[in-house]
């Protein structure tokens, strides 16, 4: 008994991952052109970022879904996706999915750095964040992926409160 | 992870979590359903000899379409199995109470129709019987 509930606590503390709400440690966001972008430029607007695999269908489709979004919430929001699998086209992932948010390029590491994962872990795609004004992180999907924010309806009642807690405050 | 602080209306969750347990867990119940039930059904006509090779063939079709393209929109994951399984079996045993599937010709639609004899219907069965030694 005693010795289960130490191997839980073992495996919950090796697969912990930066917890919500904390602070957006800053990233800067090189797209392929050379343009670099940090994310405190964004801040007073509710940023929806997502770490991506350019090659990923579940991130190909996502895109698509956050461009939607970014629209809706034009003024409001800003999008940005960084990718971070080897070789990614971003030019050619922007044209392709009619994409006209920023897409940098980044490394694993820097990824999990970002997302306060341990550097190794294997990391679902994508990994979407929201990050509302003042530059807190107040969601995040699981390590190894969250559906739920790759989806139009639930992620655009997300944004709604995240924009409206902004707004109370 | 989502900080609880956000007032997100619970309806956009439940929405989103109904259709995933649509997908995961009754769509493969659905599909191992369908395609056996679908092939008995088909066998059972071609057994009884009396429908025409169009019909067959569009019968036939029709089914392995239905099946594959289940197939191509089932979520595969190993947890589907069991469930794919399920719905194979509920058709096998919902089929096995099934004596014969014909398609009599209906009289006022005049086109050909599916129609089930269970084992219990002894009327039917033996009408079935008739007919077929009469054909014979």
């Amino acid at each position: 008994m005693k010795l289960g509930l130490f191997l839980l606590l073992v495996s919950l503390t090796l697969d912990a991952q930066g917890l919500v709400p904390r602070p957006a440690p800053d990233l800067r966001i090189v797209e392929a052109s050379g343009k670099a972008t940090t994310l405190s430029t964004f801040r007073g607007r509710v940023v929806l970022l997502a770490f991506i695999s350019t090659q990923c269908a579940h991130c190909q489709r996502a895109s698509m879904v956050f461009q939607q979004l970014s629209h809706e919430f034009a003024g409001n929001l800003q999008v940005a996706e960084v990718a971070f699998d080897e070789g990614a086209d971003t030019p050619a992932f922007t044209k392709r999915f009619g994409l006209s948010f920023p897409i940098g390029v980044s490394n694993t590491d820097l990824t999990h750095d970002f997302l306060g994962i341990a550097h190794g872990e294997r990391l679902g795609t994508p990994q979407v964040v929201v990050i509302d004004r003042s530059g807190m992180i107040r969601a995040q999907s699981e390590r190894l992926g969250s559906p739920i924010l790759q989806t139009y309806d639930y992620l655009r009642e997300l944004l709604k409160a995240t924009i409206k807690l902004q707004v109370a405050r | 992870m989502i900080d609880h602080s956000l007032s997100i209306p619970p309806a956009a969750a439940l929405v989103f979590h109904l259709k995933q347990g649509f997908w995961l867990y009754a769509w493969p119940m659905i599909i191992g359903f369908v395609t056996i039930l679908g092939y008995q059904a088909l066998g059972r006509v071609v057994m009884m000899g009396a429908a025409k090779w169009p019909v067959v063939f569009a019968m036939a079709s029709v089914v392995s379409m239905i099946s594959l393209f289940g197939w191509v929109t089932m979520v595969r994951f190993i947890g589907m199995i069991p469930l794919y399984g399920c719905g194979v079996g509920l058709a096998s045993a919902i089929m096995s109470r099934i004596y014969a599937v014909t398609m009599p010709l209906h009289p006022k639609l005049k086109m050909r129709v599916i129609r089930v004899i269970w084992r219990g219907d002894t009327e039917g069965i033996q009408k079935l019987q008739q007919a077929l030694r009469a054909r014979v």
